[in-house]
């Protein structure tokens, strides 16, 4: 089996200007600039002040970070050269995306608030009272945090070659130079922003991106004349002109498949680790649901516009490149930077173009830094600290913590220097891990106090190996030069790579509840924790469901002691 | 001479070689000892999450119990040897980075020595872990006790 990097991996959007623009370039390092002076303005100092309840964060922040962490270059990029390439089919990401957190503000947003914990493999970890089930949940940790990236990095990569061309580092191709240095810039950028808080840095990092992104919808829109003051609708009169993707839904796709990938996406959402992170943290419950509302709201700003972004690029494409449907078609090299490539066919000033270029890199690194932290965590605190060295010095866990933040960078910039698929694909494959393996950990454990360790146990691995054949099956080619394309198409049909949880996610539930039944019932201490997390009493601030336990019981105690 | 004695510690064995020095010193000169435990942002960053650096600027630590547990077990070690002797002691939890707290602290709470522990590292596991209190000793001007810590194989 010979594993290489390499092979074609040239990926060069045809059409996108590749040259370095010196005003771009400044813009882009400005804006990194920006986010160090910002962490550095308000990191932790001196906290004398640290044990009474300082300034609040509050719901409007908090929803702009949601927004921030949130919206990747699969959204910025992704969504759009979806729907640019597939066009019904990438309503899907619109979809489930959007509807991913409705679910998370009805069924656990607020109870996960009151449980109360770090980071996500704590919550797995202390629910079901297991090591194993916290490594399990670690590693999974890592896993998404390392597949979601790879499209962060495809992402960067494209969008940087607008702004600072080919850079040809050690003979790799324009685009894997590229991929090289935005990495490193990221890691660079993320292994000295230790000491600073997020909310601050992401709630900027989402004004960027939104004004990069409106900006550059409404100005392309109107100088083409497709739009004048609500693009998001207007474009609604190209549909009979955009070729067929767009007026004939599911010539190329499955209704199953867009089924599947819009169901993994939604459950995804509510199992992402960097997600549910916030909502340990904010004040109270109720700041945790209308977090979640304004989150929602942020986003939905943009998934709104992509479609209408998507619809105005595909149409320049056809007028000024060639035929985006057909053969040769657009490239999905192409579709990646169609956003920016919108603005650059629309003849606009290259500090403009570079403004939306420097939203799709704001976006990414946004979610590149929580997604590595989420991960380094994973590691440092719950592999380390809690299972391996449990006397670990804090010096000792931030050597780990950056440690694998490194490791992460050097396997996500090798496996992205040839990736398997555009980024939203690459993207929804963590979604599906995320929603194979945590989400029904996640709402199984709030919502069914009977769930029990061997049943997470036994839920997790069956997760785990449903997410992984598909994986086996479609993206593992792209790696190793022995194999075909696809191994096997009729499995690719029914358990999608981009949509596995589909399929996973019945089987964990059923995998789960049936273990549970048929083993030993969870003790009482773990009962009244997912008792107190739905309790119709509010919660004082700054309490969790384990203290509230530990302190009056949380209810009246059958038989226990207190 | 010394009427305040600063030992920073971390709750490690590398920390607790230098209670018995301040502790013997404090009786001499009748001194008070001052057990400072500085929470690390860098740990609370990579360790437990950027979420939670923002938690504790919002002075919500005293929500993180296994923080404020671990910050705890640590400055009692140091009280619990200073009352055995009979000697004054003041606990202080702090944030930040390590060495710089504490030579602010030295600073404002007008401490007239500094006695730490440290691993005596040398080669990579130096140049990976840094010292602590090499830093210390760098950006504070009080005078400081290193007091090297010997494995016992």
């Amino acid at each position: 089996m010979s594993l290489l990097l390499p092979m074609q991996s040239g990926l060069l959007p045809e059409g996108l200007n590749v040259s370095f623009k010196l005003i771009p370039a400044i813009l882009v390092l400005a804006m990194l600039g920006l986010f160090l002076v910002i962490g550095f303005v308000f990191k932790v100092a001196d906290t004398e002040g640290m044990w009474v309840a300082g300034r609040s964060i509050g719901n409007v922040e908090n929803g702009m970070a949601i927004g921030a962490n949130w919206m990747s270059a699969a959204s910025y990029l992704g969504m759009a050269a979806l729907i640019a390439l597939s066009g019904f089919y990438g309503l899907a990401f619109v979809v489930g995306w959007s509807t991913g957190y409705f679910i998370l503000l009805i069924f656990m947003a607020a109870q996960m608030r009151r449980f109360g914990k770090y980071t996500a493999p704590d919550f797995v970890g202390d629910r079901y009272n297991s090591d194993t089930a916290r490594a399990i949940a670690a590693v999974t940790t890592f896993l998404i945090g390392f597949v979601y990236a790879i499209g962060q990095a495809r992402g960067m990569g494209l969008v940087g070659l607008y702004i600072f061309g080919d850079l040809g580092i050690l003979g790799l191709t324009g685009y894997q130079s590229m991929v090289v240095f935005m990495m490193t810039i990221t890691v660079g950028y993320l292994s000295i922003s230790g000491m600073m808080g997020a909310t601050k840095n992401m709630a900027v990092q989402y004004v960027i991106l939104i004004v990069a992104f409106l900006a550059g919808l409404y100005v392309v829109g109107y100088v083409n004349g497709y739009s004048t003051v609500l693009p998001h609708i207007e474009y609604g009169e190209m549909f009979s002109v955009l070729s067929n993707e767009f007026s004939e839904p599911f010539v190329h796709q499955s209704y199953y498949l867009w089924i599947a990938t819009a169901f993994s996406l939604v459950v995804g959402t509510c199992g992402l680790p960097h997600v549910l992170v916030r909502f340990y943290t904010v004040e109270s419950e109720r700041t945790a649901r209308w977090s979640t509302v304004w989150g929602l709201g942020f986003i939905c700003l943009l998934y709104l516009s992509s479609p209408a972004f998507a619809a105005f690029g595909t149409d320049l494409y056809s007028n000024q490149i060639g035929d985006v449907y057909g053969d040769p078609g657009m490239t999905s090299a192409a579709g990646d930077v169609i956003v920016v490539l919108a603005a650059q066919l629309s003849n606009l000033p290259t500090w403009f173009v570079g403004l939306v270029a420097a939203g799709g890199i704001a976006a990414a690194i946004a979610t590149v830094a929580g997604l590595f932290i989420a991960g380094s965590s994973a590691i440092s605190h719950d592999i380390y600290a809690n299972i391996i060295n449990p006397d670990a010095t804090q010096r000792q866990q931030v050597l780990v913590g950056r440690l694998s933040i490194v490791a992460l960078g050097v396997i996500t910039t090798l496996a992205a220097l040839n990736p398997a698929a555009p980024i939203a694909a690459l993207v929804s494959y963590a979604f599906s891990l995320a929603g194979a393996v945590l989400f029904p950990m996640f709402f199984l454990g709030l919502w069914w106090e009977n769930t029990n360790r061997q049943g997470a146990l036994a839920g997790m691995t069956t997760g785990l190996i449903i997410w992984i054949i598909p994986m086996i099956n479609e993206v593992l080619p792209t790696y190793v030069s022995s194999l075909d394309s696809t191994i096997s198409p009729v499995l690719a049909q029914w358990v999608p790579a981009i949509g596995s949880a589909l399929v996973a996610v019945p089987v964990v539930f059923i995998v789960t509840i049936a273990v549970s039944l048929a083993t030993e019932e969870p003790d009482m201490e773990t009962k009244r924790l997912v008792r107190q997390c739905h309790s119709p009493e509010p919660m004082d601030r700054m309490e969790s469901a384990e203290e509230v336990v530990s302190t009056d019981g949380g209810e009246d105690v059958e038989g226990g002691d207190a | 001479m010394y009427d305040r004695i600063l030992v920073p510690t971390d709750g490690s064995d590398v920390s607790e070689v230098a209670i018995e020095h301040a502790v013997d010193l404090a009786e001499k000169y009748d001194a008070e000892i001052h057990a400072l435990y500085v929470v690390d942002v860098d740990a609370v960053s990579f360790g437990l999450g950027a979420e939670q650096v923002d938690r504790i600027r919002q002075g919500h630590l005293g929500e993180m119990e296994e923080v404020e547990e671990k910050a705890n077990d640590a400055t009692g070690a140091v009280a619990d040897a200073a009352s055995a002797h009979g000697i004054d002691v003041v606990e202080a939890v702090r944030v930040g980075q390590p060495h710089a707290v504490v030579s602010k602290y030295a600073d404002d709470e007008d401490i007239d020595l500094v006695v730490i522990g440290s691993h005596g590292r040398s080669g990579v596991r130096r140049a990976l872990l840094g010292s602590v209190t090499e830093r210390v000793l760098r950006s504070t001007r009080k005078p400081v006790l290193v007091v090297d810590f010997e494995p016992e194989d």
